[in-house]
């Protein structure tokens, strides 16, 4: 098509929805290579790193699929949510719960918590989403609190406040890994769909709706879309990630409690996508990362000092960052391809 | 398959906003809308487009009430406008911002475009392809990928009617389209409007204040004065009506190049 020729010509690229407007950097100029760089060496670590260090950057990765579904409510669909540590909760709970109680094999819990959460965020989205600015993030934020309250409720099923332990998946023998590399895999190859599934809902008919709906609500609605349903499945949607998440994180610790989900959870997570970039699709690992490393790193200088310093971090990104790291980090690319001459 | 208005009457409050109001347009007319300010221009568009609920009078569209329509089903009638201020969604791309005006073409939804089967990337080809149609008729295709926004105020006007376009409409209301543009960039808007209107049968109503714009462009005037119809006919006449005069033209209009008395 000419267009796309003449827009190749003139150095506009194809914006990621949501993306800043008014920024007309060239696009990253090896795609392929990086993301094959990236491939690799998210396949390799496993093997070149200490157990812990494993143990970290699936973290990252549970965080990252987390974020990426909120990401798609407050950074695509403009909504916010307080709520969403409640949903890990149910989906961290929700696993548990089925391979120590009710012996089902640890695999299978990953699609059941999937569609429960699902189901739980468009029956709590359909209700909330009505409400708008302050009236949702409070009716989120009292899932949140009310969560954890009722898992101590129940402790005969949950453990109450002492938790509950559950198996860690154990690698199978024939492929020769350790529990921590078969496990970082697993969620790796869990992490990929995510991502691969986020990124066609951003770039679909329904993600361009969402958008509009997010930026122009009137104008989207004469254009004939459904401002309430598409803001109910993607809160649907962003449930589900969290759940996913949820239940990657009881594989990976072994434990769950009701002090893991606690409402600092959630406003932590709300934190990460801005942090990380809201509307991006990089934005969301990067504020996994930044939610893994930065209180662990803080740890070690002073036991007060994590909430500090992660907090005086978000302010600082906020104020000068507005796009987050994945928008400081399009700034370092377009900076490397302008020097380069490429692009 | 027209649009008739009958008796539609519009009250915010204590005020009335549209006082029984009759309007019949019939496929292939442009008729220009014009009234001072507050006379219920825009209040009339957000009738037909059901952002407004008027207490009495009935629309109909294609011989069908447009009364148990909802907001977001206007699109599917066959109905598309653009606003005033300027209704874009600037966080996104000038060809997204058409694609989301071809929405109407597609129905795929959220579990659909997870997996992205070969109907959902059939119909996102067709979807763009709609988008790209609309651009190079406003002329805009090599602008696609750029920003919805810090662009001149001109390109964003045409790229809001690309996207009033994209929904294929057989009813098109637009709601001052060259106010804030400068003298050539109103003689292009004037041609393309006038463009759509002669290779196509849709109905065009254009809410203008610029009279040298309306009346070059619109063989029938419609004014409206404090939600009132006094006057409908053609150009001539409407511009040479006494009432109209009195109302909002002032003295002798076509003398002001600025068309504003």
């Amino acid at each position: 098509m000419s267009g796309v020729d003449v827009a190749g010509r003139t150095g506009h690229r194809r914006l990621a929805v949501g993306q800043v407007a008014g920024d007309r950097r060239r696009a990253w100029p090896w795609p392929r290579v990086t993301l094959t760089a990236l491939a690799a060496a998210a396949c390799l670590v496993p093997f070149l790193l200490e157990p812990y260090r494993v143990f970290q950057l699936t973290m990252v990765l549970v965080h990252g699929i987390a974020l990426l579904g909120l990401n798609l409510l407050v950074g695509h669909g403009g909504r916010v949510s307080l709520g969403h540590g409640a949903f890990l909760a149910v989906g961290a709970y929700g696993s548990a719960i089925m391979t120590t109680s009710l012996g089902v094999p640890y695999p299978l819990t990953l699609p059941v918590c999937a569609l429960v959460t699902f189901g739980a965020g468009l029956a709590l989205g359909r209700p909330a989403l009505r409400l708008s600015g302050p009236y949702l993030a409070v009716v989120t934020f009292a899932v949140a609190v009310v969560v954890p309250l009722v898992i101590k409720r129940f402790g005969a099923v949950t453990g109450g406040s002492m938790g509950l332990s559950t198996p860690v998946p154990v690698a199978p023998s024939w492929t020769g890994l350790a529990d921590d590399q078969w496990l970082y895999l697993l969620v790796l190859a869990v992490a990929v769909g995510a991502f691969a599934v986020a990124r066609n809902l951003v770039e679909s008919r329904a993600g361009r709706a969402l958008a509009a709906g997010r930026e122009n609500p009137a104008a989207a609605e004469v254009l004939g879309v459904r401002l309430d349903s598409h803001r109910t499945l993607a809160f649907g949607w962003s449930a589900m990630y969290a759940g996913v998440a949820g239940t990657l994180y009881a594989w990976v610790v072994g434990f769950v409690s009701p002090d893991s989900f606690t409402v600092t959870l959630s406003v932590v997570l709300l934190a990460a996508v801005v942090v990380g970039g809201p509307g991006s699709l990089l934005g969301p690992l990067l504020g996994g990362a930044f939610i893994t490393f930065v209180p662990a790193v803080a740890q070690r200088a002073g036991d007060a000092l994590p909430g500090i310093v992660s907090g005086v971090l978000i302010v600082v990104v906020v104020c000068f960052a507005p796009t987050g790291l994945a928008g400081l980090l399009r700034m370092a690319a377009g900076a490397v391809t302008r020097r380069t001459g490429r692009g | 398959m027209t649009l008739e208005i009958g008796g539609l009457t519009v009250r915010f409050g204590g005020v009335t906003a549209l006082s029984e109001v009759d309007l019949t347009v019939r496929p292939g007319e442009l008729v220009g809308l014009i009234g001072p300010n507050g006379a219920g221009k825009t209040t009339l568009f957000d009738c037909l487009t059901r952002r407004v609920e008027p207490a009495a009078g009935r629309m109909r569209f294609e011989g069908a009430g447009l009364e148990g329509t909802a907001p977001h089903e206007v699109a599917g009638r066959g109905i598309a406008r653009t606003f005033q201020q300027l209704g874009l969604f600037p966080g996104l791309s000038v060809r997204e911002n058409v694609m989301v005006g071809a929405h109407r073409h597609g129905r795929s939804g959220f579990g659909a475009a997870a997996i992205r089967p070969g109907r959902v990337r059939r119909e996102e080809r067709a979807i763009r392809r709609i988008a790209d149609e609309a651009l190079d008729r406003v002329g805009l295709l090599p602008l696609a990928d750029h920003p919805a926004a810090h662009l001149p105020h001109g390109i964003l006007k045409r790229v809001e009617i690309a996207r009033a376009l994209a929904v294929r409409p057989r009813l098109l209301l637009l709601d001052e389209p060259v106010s804030g543009l400068g003298h050539d960039e109103i003689a292009d808007l004037a041609r393309l409007v006038r463009d759509m209107h002669f290779t196509s049968d849709i109905m065009i109503i254009v809410v203008e204040h610029h009279m040298e714009f309306v009346m070059n462009l619109c063989e029938r005037i419609v004014c409206l004065d404090s939600g009132r119809k006094i006057a409908d006919g053609a150009s001539g006449h409407v511009r040479r009506d006494p009432r109209v005069i009195d109302a909002y033209l002032g003295v002798v209009p076509w003398a002001s190049p600025a068309g504003r008395p």
